[in-house]
């Protein structure tokens, strides 16, 4: 069995003459946690999708748990845990029956009311999830991930959406996961939120990935001070993009 | 025996379809719609007059019902997001298809099966007891029909990329040509193939037109349900083709008993060719779409 739980080489995808992802090599190891950065439009979202055949790729090679993801599909996504970003839910039916499906699905051995408890979503759980606000649904979203105790969890944008609360709750179940010896992938491009709980983030900027390593590295790197923060490191090496709002202040 | 991994999906489809409003709406509208005594029906039919009802229900407002409850079931999930949940299950994307063609068939199935049985308990009080076998099988045909359009919307819901092209595609492409007006349709492209003007008062003996005919869907499961009735075959609703073959009346009906002589039928045009164009409406079009859809990128 690999070490590895997310490779790729070369992995590119193309829109008509937009290049949205660009000779991507990635790997993510077993057992640790690997926040997936960049600006809006970096291809995060991209790289997701190939990942989980929701796209297939114009060329290059991934490996996810081992498996091809776009043709061992059902091996591999048994073993991962999904959540995705602007994703909807079906309106007629219950926070509870979403994840009976999940469940039923995967045929896994586990508890829609304890998972709905973990997200805090227990007082809801029959409630349908068209009256759920934009937070109850991606706690909802993230209960279906959490099925199963899967191997890897891929989380897109996981904080979209919520409140300080939610925030919280998204690192505490990143923490238990990655306890349990679970991998986690997730996306983000809201930075304070993502070296608290990573151990290792991936920068993605225009379709490549620009750097890879932990804080400490960067810090060192970049020359930057000792106080450095994600945001500095990210500036620094995104700088026409984000630098931009910062100025016109 | 172990459930297939798409039956969850499936059963998540029906319940959805069950819990909401359409199918019993269809299903209520349809026993109003097809309880329709005729003189004819009864002179000729008798008691069996209750299993031609169940016909009257599957046509013209059983397809149109099952588009409206169908056409939406993939390409409204890919403008939602919510297909992006069902992509991140353990299932290939033709267990998806398969899944929601199944799960959709039985939350309408059910209904249907009420309605008809609604019908029976209605037809059998005024026109006595009819032959409960013709009335089985007309039903399971009936449900073979309703199958073969979720698949048939199904498959266009799929295939599309846009709500607006699948509405355009079953509703102005398939319901209106292929399952109202086929018969001018049918007749005006024979006129043009073969330069010849033809009526259905005075139809040719040319196999060619009456298989061109029973392309429809609706055409085809009129011409199985007609001869599980013992009425003849016809392409049309019951009541017209008795009218036709059976009254000195003279009608707008295409009837193959009434273009061939006796024993002059091409074989192709039995009443079980039917059967297989309906079985082929249920398989090909879901079978292209599902192409489609394991090859392209669905977000």
């Amino acid at each position: 069995m690999t070490s590895l739980a997310i490779e790729t080489a070369g992995l590119t995808k193309r829109y008509g003459d937009t290049v949205a992802l660009d000779g991507l090599d990635l790997s993510v190891e077993r057992g640790e946690v690997y926040g997936f950065l960049g600006p809006n439009g970096a291809g995060k979202s991209t790289t997701i999708d190939l990942l989980l055949n929701y796209i297939k790729p114009t060329s290059g090679t991934a490996r996810v748990l081992g498996y091809d993801p776009w043709t061992d599909v059902v091996a591999s996504h048994r073993r991962i845990g999904i959540c995705p970003d602007r994703f909807g839910t079906y309106d007629g039916m219950s926070a509870r029956q979403h994840l009976r499906l999940v469940i039923d699905t995967k045929d896994v051995d586990d508890d829609p009311d304890r998972l709905l408890e973990r997200v805090g979503l227990a007082d809801a759980a029959t409630r349908p999830a068209g009256e759920f606000s934009q937070g109850m649904e991606q706690r909802l979203a993230l209960a279906m991930s959490l099925a199963g105790e899967p191997d890897l969890l891929i989380l897109d944008e996981p904080f979209t959406g919520l409140d300080p609360h939610g925030v919280a709750l998204v690192r505490d179940v990143v923490d238990a996961e990655s306890d349990r010896g679970a991998t986690v992938f997730f996306s983000s491009h809201v930075l304070g939120q993502v070296e608290v709980v990573c151990d290792r983030v991936g920068i993605l900027h225009h379709g490549r990935l620009v750097e890879e390593g932990s804080l400490a590295v960067f810090r060192e790197q970049l020359d930057l001070s000792d106080d450095a923060t994600i945001e500095d490191v990210f500036v620094e090496l995104t700088s026409e993009t984000v630098s931009a709002p910062e100025e016109s202040r | 025996m172990a459930l297939p991994r798409w039956f969850p999906l499936a059963r998540a489809e029906a319940r959805r379809l069950l819990t909401s409003n359409g199918p019993w709406i269809l299903a209520i509208l349809l026993v109003l719609w097809a309880y329709r005594p005729s003189y004819v029906g009864w002179d000729e039919l008798g008691p069996n007059l209750t299993v031609g009802f169940i016909q009257i229900a599957g046509s013209i407002l059983l397809p149109l019902g099952v588009l409206l409850l169908s056409y939406r079931s993939v390409v409204a999930e890919r403008s939602s997001g919510s297909l992006k949940f069902l992509l991140g299950l353990p299932l290939t994307r033709t267990d998806i298809l398969v899944a929601k063609t199944l799960g959709r068939s039985a939350g309408i199935a059910i209904p249907v099966i009420g309605a008809v049985a609604v019908l029976g308990l209605a037809g059998g009080l005024r026109f006595g007891l009819f032959s409960p076998l013709r009335f089985g099988a007309v039903l399971l045909v009936t449900l073979l029909y309703v199958v073969t359009l979720v698949s048939i919307a199904t498959a266009v819901s799929a295939a599309t990329t846009s709500t607006v092209r699948a509405t355009g595609v079953l509703f102005g492409g398939f319901y209106l040509v292929l399952t109202v007006l086929w018969k001018p349709v049918a007749t005006a492209i024979y006129g043009a193939a073969t330069g010849r003007a033809v009526s259905a008062y005075d139809a040719p003996a040319d196999g060619a037109l009456f298989l061109l005919l029973r392309m429809s869907p609706e055409r085809s499961y009129h011409i199985v349900t007609n001869w599980l009735l013992g009425v003849g075959n016809s392409g049309a609703l019951f009541e017209p083709a008795l009218t036709k073959l059976r009254t000195p009346t003279s009608i707008n009906v295409y009837a193959v008993d009434a273009a061939f002589e006796p024993g002059s039928v091409p074989l192709y045009l039995h009443e079980l060719s039917g059967l297989l164009v309906l079985l082929c409406w249920l398989i090909v079009p879901l079978g292209v779409a599902r192409y489609r859809f394991e090859r392209g990128d669905l977000v």
